[in-house]
Protein backbone atom coordinates (compact mmCIF):
# COMPACT_ATOMS: atom_id res chain seq x y z
CA UNK A 1 0.00 0.00 0.00
CA UNK A 2 1.29 3.47 -0.83
CA UNK A 3 1.79 6.05 1.88
CA UNK A 4 -1.21 8.00 0.62
CA UNK A 5 -3.26 4.81 0.65
CA UNK A 6 -2.24 4.05 4.22
CA UNK A 7 -3.15 7.56 5.39
CA UNK A 8 -6.48 7.33 3.56
CA UNK A 9 -7.15 3.98 5.23
CA UNK A 10 -6.51 5.55 8.63
CA UNK A 11 -8.85 8.40 7.74
CA UNK A 12 -11.53 5.83 6.92
CA UNK A 13 -11.48 4.78 10.56
CA UNK A 14 -12.27 8.21 12.01
CA UNK A 15 -15.71 8.57 13.55
CA UNK A 16 -18.09 11.43 12.66
CA UNK A 17 -17.46 14.82 14.29
CA UNK A 18 -13.83 13.97 14.96
CA UNK A 19 -10.87 16.32 14.97
CA UNK A 20 -7.65 14.69 13.79
CA UNK A 21 -4.15 16.03 14.12
CA UNK A 22 -2.45 15.24 10.81
CA UNK A 23 1.27 15.46 11.57
CA UNK A 24 3.15 15.50 8.31
CA UNK A 25 6.85 15.25 7.63
CA UNK A 26 7.96 18.05 5.37
CA UNK A 27 8.86 15.65 2.55
CA UNK A 28 5.51 13.93 2.68
CA UNK A 29 3.20 16.90 2.53
CA UNK A 30 1.89 16.12 -0.94
CA UNK A 31 1.40 12.45 -0.08
CA UNK A 32 -0.77 13.51 2.83
CA UNK A 33 -2.79 15.97 0.73
CA UNK A 34 -3.28 13.32 -1.94
CA UNK A 35 -4.48 10.90 0.71
CA UNK A 36 -7.07 13.36 1.97
CA UNK A 37 -8.36 14.76 -1.31
CA UNK A 38 -7.73 12.16 -3.95
CA UNK A 39 -8.37 8.95 -2.06
CA UNK A 40 -10.38 9.55 1.12
CA UNK A 41 -12.63 12.47 0.09
CA UNK A 42 -13.18 11.37 -3.49
CA UNK A 43 -14.07 7.81 -2.47
CA UNK A 44 -16.58 8.89 0.14
CA UNK A 45 -18.04 11.79 -1.84
CA UNK A 46 -17.06 14.24 0.87
CA UNK A 47 -17.21 18.02 0.41
CA UNK A 48 -13.88 19.43 1.52
CA UNK A 49 -13.26 22.93 2.81
CA UNK A 50 -9.56 23.50 2.39
CA UNK A 51 -8.21 26.37 4.49
CA UNK A 52 -4.86 27.31 3.06
CA UNK A 53 -2.63 29.54 5.13
CA UNK A 54 0.67 28.25 3.80
CA UNK A 55 0.52 28.73 0.06
CA UNK A 56 -1.95 30.63 -2.06
CA UNK A 57 -5.03 29.10 -3.63
CA UNK A 58 -3.52 29.66 -7.05
CA UNK A 59 -0.35 27.77 -6.13
CA UNK A 60 -2.06 24.86 -4.39
CA UNK A 61 -4.60 24.66 -7.16
CA UNK A 62 -1.81 24.41 -9.77
CA UNK A 63 -0.03 21.74 -7.74
CA UNK A 64 -3.17 19.66 -7.36
CA UNK A 65 -3.88 19.98 -11.05
CA UNK A 66 -0.34 18.82 -11.87
CA UNK A 67 -0.85 15.83 -9.60
CA UNK A 68 -4.15 15.16 -11.39
CA UNK A 69 -6.09 15.38 -8.16
CA UNK A 70 -9.78 16.08 -8.66
CA UNK A 71 -10.71 19.29 -6.84
CA UNK A 72 -14.28 19.57 -8.05
CA UNK A 73 -15.60 18.98 -4.52
CA UNK A 74 -13.01 21.13 -2.80
CA UNK A 75 -13.71 24.69 -1.74
CA UNK A 76 -10.77 26.80 -0.70
CA UNK A 77 -10.41 29.51 1.89
CA UNK A 78 -7.24 31.40 1.04
CA UNK A 79 -5.78 33.31 3.99
CA UNK A 80 -2.53 34.31 2.41
CA UNK A 81 -2.99 35.84 -1.06
CA UNK A 82 -4.21 39.20 0.25
CA UNK A 83 -1.27 39.45 2.61
CA UNK A 84 1.12 38.76 -0.25
CA UNK A 85 -0.68 41.40 -2.32
CA UNK A 86 -1.38 38.52 -4.68
CA UNK A 87 -4.35 37.97 -6.87
CA UNK A 88 -7.68 37.67 -5.15
CA UNK A 89 -9.63 36.71 -8.24
CA UNK A 90 -10.09 33.00 -8.01
CA UNK A 91 -13.51 32.07 -9.34
CA UNK A 92 -16.24 30.19 -7.60
CA UNK A 93 -14.10 27.68 -5.72
CA UNK A 94 -12.31 30.08 -3.43
CA UNK A 95 -13.06 32.66 -0.76
CA UNK A 96 -10.40 35.00 0.50
CA UNK A 97 -9.64 36.05 4.05
CA UNK A 98 -7.69 39.27 4.14
CA UNK A 99 -5.09 38.09 6.61
CA UNK A 100 -4.20 34.96 8.59
CA UNK A 101 -4.68 37.14 11.68
CA UNK A 102 -8.42 37.36 10.95
CA UNK A 103 -9.20 34.02 12.55
CA UNK A 104 -12.84 34.92 13.09
CA UNK A 105 -13.20 35.44 9.35
CA UNK A 106 -11.81 31.96 8.73
CA UNK A 107 -14.64 30.66 10.93
CA UNK A 108 -17.18 32.82 9.11
CA UNK A 109 -16.09 31.73 5.63
CA UNK A 110 -16.15 28.11 6.78
CA UNK A 111 -19.65 28.58 8.15
CA UNK A 112 -20.75 30.06 4.84
CA UNK A 113 -19.34 27.17 2.84
CA UNK A 114 -20.89 24.62 5.19
CA UNK A 115 -24.26 26.26 4.65
CA UNK A 116 -23.82 26.11 0.91
CA UNK A 117 -22.73 22.49 0.89
CA UNK A 118 -25.37 19.92 0.10
CA UNK A 119 -23.09 16.95 0.81
CA UNK A 120 -23.98 14.58 3.59
CA UNK A 121 -20.39 14.34 4.74
CA UNK A 122 -18.13 17.36 5.13
CA UNK A 123 -14.49 17.74 6.01
CA UNK A 124 -12.50 20.82 6.98
CA UNK A 125 -8.78 20.67 6.25
CA UNK A 126 -6.76 23.31 8.09
CA UNK A 127 -3.39 23.67 6.37
CA UNK A 128 -1.53 24.52 8.48
CA UNK A 129 -1.41 25.48 12.12
CA UNK A 130 2.30 26.23 11.70
CA UNK A 131 1.51 28.99 9.23
CA UNK A 132 -1.22 30.43 11.43
CA UNK A 133 1.25 30.37 14.33
CA UNK A 134 3.57 32.72 12.43
CA UNK A 135 0.89 35.40 12.49
CA UNK A 136 -0.93 34.67 15.78
CA UNK A 137 0.07 34.14 19.38
CA UNK A 138 -0.30 30.67 20.85
CA UNK A 139 -2.97 32.04 23.19
CA UNK A 140 -5.28 33.28 20.44
CA UNK A 141 -4.53 30.27 18.26
CA UNK A 142 -5.54 27.97 21.09
CA UNK A 143 -8.76 29.94 21.61
CA UNK A 144 -9.49 29.83 17.89
CA UNK A 145 -8.93 26.08 17.58
CA UNK A 146 -11.09 25.36 20.60
CA UNK A 147 -14.05 27.40 19.33
CA UNK A 148 -13.62 26.36 15.71
CA UNK A 149 -13.28 22.63 16.34
CA UNK A 150 -16.11 22.62 18.91
CA UNK A 151 -18.37 24.38 16.43
CA UNK A 152 -17.51 21.90 13.66
CA UNK A 153 -18.06 18.97 16.00
CA UNK A 154 -21.51 20.23 16.87
CA UNK A 155 -22.32 20.20 13.17
CA UNK A 156 -20.93 16.69 12.71
CA UNK A 157 -18.13 17.94 10.50
CA UNK A 158 -14.74 16.23 10.60
CA UNK A 159 -11.64 18.39 10.98
CA UNK A 160 -8.10 17.63 9.91
CA UNK A 161 -5.49 19.90 11.45
CA UNK A 162 -2.23 19.81 9.57
CA UNK A 163 1.07 20.40 11.34
CA UNK A 164 4.49 20.04 9.75
CA UNK A 165 6.49 17.88 12.14
CA UNK A 166 9.85 19.57 11.62
CA UNK A 167 8.40 23.02 12.24
CA UNK A 168 6.21 22.26 15.23
CA UNK A 169 7.22 23.26 18.73
CA UNK A 170 6.11 21.15 21.70
CA UNK A 171 3.82 24.00 22.77
CA UNK A 172 2.13 24.10 19.38
CA UNK A 173 1.76 20.34 19.49
CA UNK A 174 0.04 20.63 22.85
CA UNK A 175 -2.37 23.23 21.49
CA UNK A 176 -3.38 20.95 18.62
CA UNK A 177 -3.50 17.81 20.76
CA UNK A 178 -5.83 19.53 23.19
CA UNK A 179 -8.58 19.72 20.55
CA UNK A 180 -7.77 16.53 18.66
CA UNK A 181 -9.29 13.10 19.16
CA UNK A 182 -6.41 11.26 17.56
CA UNK A 183 -3.21 11.70 15.61
CA UNK A 184 -2.25 10.47 12.16
CA UNK A 185 1.50 10.77 11.78
CA UNK A 186 3.05 10.77 8.32
CA UNK A 187 6.82 10.65 8.57
CA UNK A 188 9.88 9.14 6.98
CA UNK A 189 10.32 5.85 8.86
CA UNK A 190 6.72 4.95 8.13
CA UNK A 191 7.20 5.47 4.41
CA UNK A 192 9.80 2.80 3.84
CA UNK A 193 7.45 -0.10 4.38
CA UNK A 194 4.39 1.28 2.67
CA UNK A 195 5.42 3.43 -0.28
CA UNK B 1 -45.70 40.09 39.07
CA UNK B 2 -43.55 40.08 35.95
CA UNK B 3 -44.45 37.68 33.17
CA UNK B 4 -42.00 34.77 33.05
CA UNK B 5 -39.67 35.47 30.13
CA UNK B 6 -40.04 32.04 28.56
CA UNK B 7 -43.71 32.80 27.98
CA UNK B 8 -43.02 35.99 26.06
CA UNK B 9 -43.69 35.34 22.39
CA UNK B 10 -40.62 35.72 20.18
CA UNK B 11 -40.17 37.23 16.79
CA UNK B 12 -37.40 35.13 15.27
CA UNK B 13 -35.05 37.29 13.28
CA UNK B 14 -34.19 34.27 11.12
CA UNK B 15 -30.53 35.09 11.66
CA UNK B 16 -29.63 31.87 13.42
CA UNK B 17 -26.81 33.19 15.59
CA UNK B 18 -28.69 36.36 16.56
CA UNK B 19 -31.71 34.32 17.63
CA UNK B 20 -29.36 32.23 19.71
CA UNK B 21 -27.86 35.38 21.29
CA UNK B 22 -31.42 36.50 22.10
CA UNK B 23 -32.49 33.10 23.44
CA UNK B 24 -35.02 32.62 20.69
CA UNK B 25 -35.51 35.99 19.04
CA UNK B 26 -36.71 39.51 19.72
CA UNK B 27 -39.62 39.62 22.16
CA UNK B 28 -42.66 40.22 19.96
CA UNK B 29 -43.81 43.86 19.63
CA UNK B 30 -40.51 45.29 20.86
CA UNK B 31 -39.05 48.38 19.21
CA UNK B 32 -35.32 47.93 18.74
CA UNK B 33 -32.64 50.48 18.02
CA UNK B 34 -30.25 48.98 15.47
CA UNK B 35 -27.33 51.32 15.73
CA UNK B 36 -23.86 51.72 14.32
CA UNK B 37 -21.61 53.76 12.10
CA UNK B 38 -21.59 53.55 8.33
CA UNK B 39 -20.58 50.30 6.65
CA UNK B 40 -21.32 48.11 9.63
CA UNK B 41 -24.14 46.13 7.98
CA UNK B 42 -27.21 47.69 9.62
CA UNK B 43 -29.32 47.86 6.47
CA UNK B 44 -28.38 44.33 5.38
CA UNK B 45 -29.27 42.89 8.78
CA UNK B 46 -32.52 44.83 8.90
CA UNK B 47 -33.50 43.66 5.45
CA UNK B 48 -32.73 40.06 6.31
CA UNK B 49 -34.97 40.36 9.37
CA UNK B 50 -37.82 41.45 7.10
CA UNK B 51 -37.22 38.81 4.43
CA UNK B 52 -37.29 36.00 6.98
CA UNK B 53 -40.49 37.42 8.40
CA UNK B 54 -42.09 37.59 4.98
CA UNK B 55 -40.99 34.04 4.23
CA UNK B 56 -42.73 32.98 7.46
CA UNK B 57 -45.90 34.67 6.28
CA UNK B 58 -45.55 37.85 8.35
CA UNK B 59 -46.13 40.91 6.24
CA UNK B 60 -43.04 43.08 6.49
CA UNK B 61 -42.36 46.70 5.60
CA UNK B 62 -39.16 48.61 4.96
CA UNK B 63 -39.50 52.38 5.32
CA UNK B 64 -36.63 54.02 3.50
CA UNK B 65 -36.01 57.58 4.60
CA UNK B 66 -33.03 58.74 2.60
CA UNK B 67 -32.47 56.27 -0.21
CA UNK B 68 -34.96 55.34 -2.91
CA UNK B 69 -36.07 51.72 -2.45
CA UNK B 70 -35.03 50.74 -5.97
CA UNK B 71 -31.52 52.00 -5.40
CA UNK B 72 -31.40 50.31 -2.01
CA UNK B 73 -32.43 46.96 -3.47
CA UNK B 74 -29.87 47.31 -6.24
CA UNK B 75 -27.05 48.01 -3.80
CA UNK B 76 -27.86 45.70 -0.94
CA UNK B 77 -26.37 42.21 -0.74
CA UNK B 78 -28.11 39.67 -2.98
CA UNK B 79 -29.53 37.17 -0.54
CA UNK B 80 -30.03 33.65 -1.89
CA UNK B 81 -33.30 33.41 0.01
CA UNK B 82 -34.84 36.63 -1.29
CA UNK B 83 -37.78 35.26 -3.22
CA UNK B 84 -38.88 37.96 -5.65
CA UNK B 85 -42.48 36.81 -5.30
CA UNK B 86 -42.43 38.28 -1.78
CA UNK B 87 -42.34 41.69 -3.45
CA UNK B 88 -45.02 40.99 -6.05
CA UNK B 89 -47.30 39.41 -3.44
CA UNK B 90 -46.65 42.39 -1.14
CA UNK B 91 -45.50 40.20 1.70
CA UNK B 92 -42.44 42.44 1.63
CA UNK B 93 -43.26 46.09 1.09
CA UNK B 94 -40.93 49.02 0.49
CA UNK B 95 -42.09 52.53 1.24
CA UNK B 96 -40.14 55.70 0.52
CA UNK B 97 -40.81 58.11 3.37
CA UNK B 98 -40.29 61.24 1.22
CA UNK B 99 -43.46 60.23 -0.64
CA UNK B 100 -45.35 60.17 2.67
CA UNK B 101 -43.89 63.56 3.58
CA UNK B 102 -45.22 64.89 0.29
CA UNK B 103 -48.68 63.37 0.67
CA UNK B 104 -48.98 64.78 4.19
CA UNK B 105 -47.65 68.15 3.10
CA UNK B 106 -44.70 67.82 5.49
CA UNK B 107 -42.23 69.40 3.12
CA UNK B 108 -40.66 71.95 5.46
CA UNK B 109 -37.08 71.44 6.61
CA UNK B 110 -38.24 71.28 10.23
CA UNK B 111 -41.45 69.67 11.44
CA UNK B 112 -43.47 71.03 14.33
CA UNK B 113 -44.50 68.93 17.34
CA UNK B 114 -47.95 68.54 15.79
CA UNK B 115 -46.53 67.49 12.43
CA UNK B 116 -44.26 64.96 14.16
CA UNK B 117 -47.41 63.48 15.70
CA UNK B 118 -49.12 63.37 12.30
CA UNK B 119 -46.12 61.55 10.81
CA UNK B 120 -46.07 58.96 13.61
CA UNK B 121 -49.84 58.43 13.26
CA UNK B 122 -49.53 57.99 9.51
CA UNK B 123 -46.91 55.29 9.89
CA UNK B 124 -49.00 53.53 12.56
CA UNK B 125 -52.09 53.73 10.32
CA UNK B 126 -50.13 52.22 7.47
CA UNK B 127 -48.96 49.36 9.70
CA UNK B 128 -52.55 48.78 10.82
CA UNK B 129 -54.05 48.98 7.34
CA UNK B 130 -51.47 46.67 5.75
CA UNK B 131 -51.37 44.32 8.76
CA UNK B 132 -47.61 44.70 9.07
CA UNK B 133 -45.94 42.47 11.64
CA UNK B 134 -42.34 43.54 11.08
CA UNK B 135 -41.10 46.98 10.22
CA UNK B 136 -37.78 48.69 9.65
CA UNK B 137 -37.26 52.45 9.51
CA UNK B 138 -33.93 53.27 7.87
CA UNK B 139 -33.05 55.55 9.41
CA UNK B 140 -34.60 57.09 12.49
CA UNK B 141 -31.63 59.47 12.52
CA UNK B 142 -32.71 61.00 9.22
CA UNK B 143 -36.20 61.58 10.64
CA UNK B 144 -34.53 63.09 13.69
CA UNK B 145 -32.80 65.67 11.50
CA UNK B 146 -36.24 66.80 10.35
CA UNK B 147 -37.53 67.01 13.92
CA UNK B 148 -34.43 68.80 15.24
CA UNK B 149 -35.16 68.93 18.98
CA UNK B 150 -34.86 66.17 21.54
CA UNK B 151 -38.42 66.87 22.74
CA UNK B 152 -39.92 66.28 19.30
CA UNK B 153 -37.78 63.21 18.67
CA UNK B 154 -38.72 61.76 22.06
CA UNK B 155 -42.41 62.43 21.41
CA UNK B 156 -42.24 60.92 17.93
CA UNK B 157 -40.49 57.72 19.00
CA UNK B 158 -42.71 57.27 22.05
CA UNK B 159 -45.87 57.62 20.01
CA UNK B 160 -44.54 55.38 17.25
CA UNK B 161 -43.30 52.57 19.51
CA UNK B 162 -46.48 52.61 21.58
CA UNK B 163 -48.63 52.39 18.46
CA UNK B 164 -46.54 49.66 16.84
CA UNK B 165 -46.43 47.62 20.03
CA UNK B 166 -50.21 47.79 20.35
CA UNK B 167 -50.47 46.35 16.83
CA UNK B 168 -48.05 43.52 17.61
CA UNK B 169 -45.50 44.89 15.19
CA UNK B 170 -41.84 44.20 15.94
CA UNK B 171 -39.69 47.05 14.68
CA UNK B 172 -36.10 47.94 14.02
CA UNK B 173 -35.23 51.62 14.04
CA UNK B 174 -31.91 52.05 12.28
CA UNK B 175 -29.73 54.63 13.94
CA UNK B 176 -26.57 56.15 12.53
CA UNK B 177 -23.74 57.21 14.79
CA UNK B 178 -20.36 58.73 14.04
CA UNK B 179 -17.42 56.31 13.97
CA UNK B 180 -15.60 56.20 17.28
CA UNK B 181 -18.46 57.64 19.32
CA UNK B 182 -19.47 56.02 22.60
CA UNK B 183 -23.12 57.02 22.11
CA UNK B 184 -25.80 54.71 20.75
CA UNK B 185 -27.58 57.46 18.83
CA UNK B 186 -27.12 60.90 17.35
CA UNK B 187 -29.76 62.73 19.39
CA UNK B 188 -29.13 60.86 22.66
CA UNK B 189 -32.81 60.11 23.30
CA UNK B 190 -33.43 57.18 20.97
CA UNK B 191 -31.66 54.57 23.12
CA UNK B 192 -33.59 55.42 26.26
CA UNK B 193 -36.93 54.88 24.51
CA UNK B 194 -36.11 51.67 22.67
CA UNK B 195 -36.90 48.24 24.13
CA UNK B 196 -33.59 46.98 22.87
CA UNK B 197 -30.28 48.11 21.44
CA UNK B 198 -28.24 46.14 18.93
CA UNK B 199 -24.91 47.83 18.37
CA UNK B 200 -22.99 47.19 15.19
CA UNK B 201 -19.46 48.42 14.76
CA UNK B 202 -16.15 48.28 13.01
CA UNK B 203 -13.30 47.07 15.15
CA UNK B 204 -9.75 47.68 14.15
CA UNK B 205 -7.27 45.10 15.36
CA UNK B 206 -3.65 45.08 14.27
CA UNK B 207 -4.63 46.74 11.00
CA UNK B 208 -7.57 44.41 10.30
CA UNK B 209 -11.09 45.83 10.24
CA UNK B 210 -13.75 43.50 11.64
CA UNK B 211 -17.50 44.03 11.59
CA UNK B 212 -18.94 43.44 15.05
CA UNK B 213 -22.35 43.05 16.68
CA UNK B 214 -23.31 43.29 20.35
CA UNK B 215 -26.71 43.23 22.00
CA UNK B 216 -26.54 45.96 24.63
CA UNK B 217 -30.08 45.78 25.91
CA UNK B 218 -33.21 43.75 25.21
CA UNK B 219 -36.28 44.06 27.38
CA UNK B 220 -38.22 40.87 27.91
CA UNK B 221 -35.39 38.40 27.58
CA UNK B 222 -32.01 37.50 28.89
CA UNK B 223 -29.35 37.69 26.22
CA UNK B 224 -25.66 37.44 25.56
CA UNK B 225 -23.82 40.74 25.97
CA UNK B 226 -20.67 39.45 24.29
CA UNK B 227 -19.25 40.94 21.13
CA UNK B 228 -19.50 38.91 17.93
CA UNK B 229 -17.83 39.24 14.55
CA UNK B 230 -20.12 39.19 11.57
CA UNK B 231 -19.96 38.63 7.86
CA UNK B 232 -22.51 39.67 5.28
CA UNK B 233 -22.97 36.80 2.86
CA UNK B 234 -25.56 35.75 0.26
CA UNK B 235 -26.59 33.11 2.83
CA UNK B 236 -27.35 35.88 5.30
CA UNK B 237 -25.65 37.53 8.24
CA UNK B 238 -23.25 35.10 9.90
CA UNK B 239 -21.83 35.59 13.39
CA UNK B 240 -19.01 34.03 15.37
CA UNK B 241 -17.65 34.97 18.81
CA UNK B 242 -14.93 37.60 18.90
CA UNK B 243 -11.70 35.94 20.00
CA UNK B 244 -10.83 37.47 23.35
CA UNK B 245 -7.11 36.99 22.88
CA UNK B 246 -7.15 39.11 19.74
CA UNK B 247 -7.34 42.47 21.54
CA UNK B 248 -8.23 45.62 19.59
CA UNK B 249 -10.66 48.51 19.93
CA UNK B 250 -13.80 49.82 18.29
CA UNK B 251 -14.09 52.61 15.78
Amino acid sequence: MTLSGRVAAELEQIPPSAAISLQVGVDYYLDAIRAVLDIYAAKRDVDVIYITATISYQAISDILKALEIDTSKVHFIDCISHTMMGTSIGGTQVLFVESPTMLENIMLKTEYLLRKSKAKEKLVLLDSVNSLAIHNSNYVLSEFLHIFVSSLRSREVNTLIVTIIEHTTPELNNIVNLVSDSVIRVKEEERGGTA
Amino acid sequence: MAEPEQQRERCKTGIEALDSILYGGIPRSNTILLTGSCGTGKTSLALEFLIHGALEGERSMFVSVTEASEKLLANVIKYDFLDKSLLSSEKLIFIDLPLIYERLGLVKAELSMEEAGILASSIIDLVKELKIKRMVIDSITSIGYKLKTQEKIRDFILKLSKGLSALGCTSLLVSEVQPGTQAYSTFMVEEALADGIILMGNMERRGDLLRTLQVIKMRGTTHSRAKYVLDLTPAGVLLVPLLKGGGGGST
